[in-house]
C-alpha cells in the first residue's frame, strides 16, 4: 500500500511543461510523489496567454486566467504553478479582479460565469519551502548536495510586483537559496539573480536574449558557481538551450549546467537520474554531478 | 514648460490611465525606471521618456516606435517606482492602443509573435511550441533561424511534432468570441 499523501494540490502545469520543458513536468510529479505530495493535474487547462495575450489584451489575459481559476475549482487543495508566468498571470488576474469592479464585471461577461478568487495560486517553490516547510525538507534528504556551488536565478517574475506575487522580499529574496541550503548545497552570491533574462524574446528577438543571458552567466561563473538552479521554464530555455550559441557569440566557455529547482531538490532526496530527467538538458550536467558524487 | 490639458492630449492619457488602471501624471521624472530597465538599451526611448512623451502629448511618436514592444514586461520597474506609478500596465495599454490601430510601429517582429501566439490558443487551446517557431521562420522571412537548435531538441525529446487539440476548445473559442463581442458593441475597450 503506498503511503498516504500529506498535503494535496491542483496542478497547473503550464504549455511548457508539456513540451519544451518535459523535465520540469517529469522531476514535479517524481519528486512530489517521494515527498507524499498529492498532485492532481487541473482537466483540461489551457494557455494563461502568458506575456504576448497581457501585452496586447488585458481582458483577453484576464479571462483566460480567470477561466483556468474556475477550471482548477473542481480539484480539491490550493493550485500549484511550475512556471513563473503562468503564477504571475494567475496571481496578477486575482489581483486585478479584486481591485477593479469594473474589469471584474466584464471578466464575468466573457466567461460567462462569477469569477473565483478565493483560491490560493503557489509556485512550487512556496510548497516546497513554506507548506512542507524546511525542516521536513531537510528530513527528507538522503544525499546531501554536499560541495555543489548554486547560482540560485530568481528572474521576473516570481517576485515582482511584491505586492501581486507575495513570495519573497522583492529585491533580495532567500527563497531559493533557503530550499537549497536545506538540502545540503552551498549557494554563490552573486549580482544577476533577478535580471531578466529576455524571456519570450527568443523566439522574436533572440538577439536580445542573447546578450542579456550572456551578463546572467557570465556573473554566475564569476562568482564560482558550479551550476545554476531555476523555477521558470523560460528561463531553462535561454540559459540551457541558448548557451552553447551564447558562448559561440561572445568566444568564451561557461559550461553551467542549468537545474530546475526540482532536480536539484530530487537528487537529494535520492531520486535517480532518470527520475528527473537529467538527460534532456541540454548543457551536460553527467560530469559534474559525477565529480561531486551525486549520481 | 507647465504641463497643462492642452499640452497633454488629456483625453489618450485618460485612455490609457483607464486601460492600466494607473497614473501617467503622477510621474515626476525621476528616471529609476530606466536605470532599472533590461531593455532600455534596445529603446529609442527608455520608459521614463515614454512617460514624458505621454505628459507631453506626443503619444505618436511613442505608438510609432520601437520601444513598447521591446518592453520585456519584467516589473522592475512598476515594483520600484517611488509614486507608484504602474509602468508595466502603461506599457500594456500602449501596446494595446498601437495593436488596435493595426500597428504604426515599425517593430513587426514582436507584434508578430504575439499574434501568433495567440491564435495558437484559439486554434489548439496549449500552446504548440513547434508549430509557433516554424510559422514564425516562415511568416516573418528567417527561414534558418535557430535552424542549428532544431535537431538537438528533437533528440532531447523537447520539440514535440505532434499536438493534440484540447477537449474543452469550444469553451475557449467562447472566451474570444464573447470578448469580439464586447467590443462591437462598446462594452470593453
Amino acid at each position: 500500500m503506498t503511503p498516504k499523501n500529506i498535503m494535496n494540490y491542483a496542478y497547473y502545469p503550464g504549455c511548457s511543461l508539456h513540451a519544451s520543458a518535459g523535465e520540469y513536468d517529469l522531476s514535479t510529479r517524481e519528486l512530489f510523489k517521494a515527498l507524499r505530495i498529492g498532485l492532481t493535474e487541473v482537466p483540461d487547462w489551457f494557455c494563461c496567454g502568458a506575456t504576448p495575450a497581457h501585452n496586447v489584451d488585458e481582458l483577453l489575459s484576464l479571462s483566460l486566467c480567470a477561466k483556468n481559476l474556475e477550471l482548477a475549482e473542481q480539484v480539491e487543495g490550493d493550485l500549484a504553478v511550475a512556471c513563473a508566468a503562468c503564477f504571475s498571470r494567475l496571481k496578477t488576474t486575482q489581483h486585478v479582479l479584486v481591485e477593479s469592479d469594473a474589469k471584474r464585471k466584464q471578466v464575468e461577461k466573457a466567461i460567462d460565469a462569477p469569477v473565483k478568487l478565493d483560491s490560493k495560486v503557489k509556485h512550487l517553490l512556496e510548497i516546497l519551502a513554506r507548506d512542507l516547510g524546511l525542516e521536513r525538507l531537510a528530513a527528507s534528504v538522503k544525499k546531501p548536495l554536499k560541495d555543489l556551488k548554486v547560482a540560485c536565478y530568481y528572474g521576473c517574475l516570481l517576485t515582482r510586483p511584491n505586492d501581486v506575487t507575495n513570495l519573497d522580499c522583492v529585491e533580495a529574496p532567500t527563497i531559493m537559496e533557503d530550499v537549497l541550503k536545506a538540502v545540503g548545497a552551498e549557494t554563490v552570491a552573486w549580482t544577476h539573480r533577478m535580471e531578466c533574462c529576455g524571456a519570450n524574446f527568443t523566439l522574436s528577438r533572440p538577439g536580445v536574449v542573447i546578450q542579456l543571458t550572456n551578463s546572467i552567466l557570465e556573473s554566475a561563473k564569476e562568482a564560482g558557481a558550479d551550476c545554476v538552479m531555476v523555477a521558470c521554464p523560460l528561463c531553462h530555455g535561454n540559459l540551457d538551450i541558448r548557451q552553447k550559441e551564447i558562448e559561440g557569440v561572445y568566444s568564451t566557455e561557461y559550461g553551467l549546467p542549468v537545474f530546475y529547482i526540482t532536480q536539484l531538490v530530487g537528487l537529494a532526496a535520492g531520486l535517480s537520474s532518470d527520475k528527473l530527467g537529467l538527460g534532456a538538458l541540454i548543457v551536460n550536467p553527467m560530469p559534474l554531478l559525477k565529480e561531486k558524487q551525486l549520481l | 514648460m507647465l504641463l497643462s490639458s492642452e499640452t497633454m492630449d488629456i483625453n489618450f492619457v485618460r485612455k490609457v490611465e483607464t486601460l492600466s488602471g494607473t497614473s501617467v501624471r503622477r510621474c515626476f521624472q525621476c528616471g529609476k525606471c530606466s536605470a532599472g530597465c533590461p531593455m532600455a538599451t534596445f529603446m529609442e526611448h527608455p520608459p521614463n521618456r515614454v512617460v514624458r512623451l505621454l505628459q507631453l502629448g506626443q503619444w505618436q511618436r511613442i505608438l510609432a516606435g520601437r520601444s513598447i514592444w521591446y518592453c520585456a514586461s519584467c516589473e522592475t520597474c512598476t515594483t520600484r517606482c517611488p509614486n507608484k506609478v504602474d509602468l508595466t500596465s502603461i506599457m500594456d495599454a500602449l501596446r494595446k492602443l498601437s495593436w488596435d490601430a493595426e500597428g504604426p510601429s515599425k517593430e513587426s517582429y514582436v507584434q508578430l509573435a504575439n499574434k501568433l501566439f495567440l491564435q495558437n490558443i484559439r486554434t489548439y487551446g496549449r500552446q504548440y511550441e513547434m508549430r509557433l517557431a516554424a510559422v514564425f521562420n516562415v511568416k516573418s522571412g528567417q527561414f534558418l533561424k535557430d535552424l542549428m537548435l532544431g535537431p538537438k531538441l528533437i533528440t532531447k525529446g523537447k520539440l514535440k511534432m505532434f499536438h493534440s487539440k484540447n477537449k474543452n476548445m469550444s469553451e475557449i473559442e467562447k472566451i474570444f468570441s464573447r470578448i469580439e463581442e464586447m467590443r462591437k458593441k462598446g462594452e470593453a475597450l
